[in-house]
């Protein structure tokens, strides 16, 4: 760092950059806080709210969110039409299948502060459903930040050898009859 | 009736109203330029708008310390972050160590000083670890460096 000059130092302090965040099986409020962060510009030393020092954030893989618990029936969203009669509620399933962005994007736009910087700060978030991206966001991303949740592996992943180690807490007997 | 006669209906009132009005106007034409509208040209308007301001100004003396002490915060606790720990148990451990350093000059260090600032964080992170041994050990392993504390 001492090698540069104080103009390369200044212009890479204040430089906007791309996060990449994948969504498979993570569940969604940790990403969306993670995004927020980033949107605010909060995870800089030198932030402040008029200065616009937020950074682009990517999320890819959208469509495979996972929800703890049973969120995916239980939790619902609103909304009104303006009409008489024309309250909506949806539950997080047909939601996600009617638009698979849309709950990664209410949860960051809720998680956003309450002020004009918001829907900037949102149109600096891109979603995808899938793996695919455009290239020219391709090219500029610069980093990809860790997942927030350790993805657990399925019993066909382990091998037998471990299924075998593992240990047995209970053996039947022979003439037990499993349901 | 009182003023029963034409002359007696004039008034002797101040002669120096006009200068007076241009006297605020040009005595506050710094405060009255970022003004919006016609607040920042006409006497009556401006008038109201300039005390408004003076009030403004000494209720927020109280508030800019607030303000300029959660933004210090917040800055600080986005450098500890990128160093892998949070905010609270920086400045919890910093305090342990005695290392009376303001929020203000920490957050300048974090912004300035990048790698001074690594090594408050890596101090604070050796205090924690020491406080955990002394907490969960059983009193048989010697106190650590940095728990003896010399200044009071």
């Amino acid at each position: 760092m001492s090698s540069f000059s104080r103009s390369a130092q200044q212009w890479a302090t204040f430089a906007r950059s791309w996060f990449l965040i994948d969504a498979r099986m993570q569940p969604p409020g940790k990403i969306a806080t993670m995004c927020s962060v980033r949107l605010q510009g909060k995870h800089k030393p030198i932030y402040h709210a008029l200065s616009d020092c937020g950074d682009h954030v990517v999320v890819i893989n959208t469509k495979h969110i996972a929800f703890s618990g049973n969120k995916w029936e239980q939790k619902v969203y609103s909304s009104h039409t303006g009409f008489p009669g024309g309250f909506k509620q949806v539950t997080a399933a047909q939601l996600h299948l009617k638009d698979p962005k849309a709950i990664v994007r209410l949860a960051v736009y809720g998680m956003l502060p309450r002020n004009l910087h918001r829907r900037t700060m949102m149109q600096r978030l891109h979603i995808f459903p899938e793996d695919e991206l455009p290239d020219d966001i391709r090219a500029n991303l610069t980093e990809e930040l860790p997942q927030p949740r350790e993805i657990p592996r399925k019993l066909s992943e382990y091998t037998q050898e471990e299924i075998d180690a593992f240990p047995r807490l209970w053996i039947p007997p022979e003439d037990y009859k499993m349901k | 009736m009182v003023f029963l006669t034409l002359s007696c209906w004039i008034r002797n009132r101040g002669p120096d109203r006009f200068w007076k009005v241009q006297e605020l106007l040009k005595h506050h034409a710094d405060l009255l330029s970022h003004f919006r509208g016609r607040k920042n040209r006409c006497y009556k308007l401006a008038v109201l708008a300039v005390r408004r301001a003076f009030v403004y100004a000494t209720k927020s003396r109280k508030l800019k310390k607030r303000n300029m002490r959660t933004l210090w915060i917040t800055r600080i606790a986005a450098a500890t972050r990128e160093h892998n720990m949070k905010y609270p148990i920086l400045m919890h451990n910093l305090n342990k160590c005695s290392v009376q350093l303001n929020r203000r000059v920490i957050s300048d260090i974090a912004i300035t000083e990048p790698r001074t600032f690594l090594s408050l964080a890596k101090l604070a992170r050796a205090r924690q670890q020491e406080g955990f041994r002394a907490a969960l050990g059983d009193g048989k392993e010697p106190s650590g460096v940095l728990s003896r504390v010399m200044l009071q």
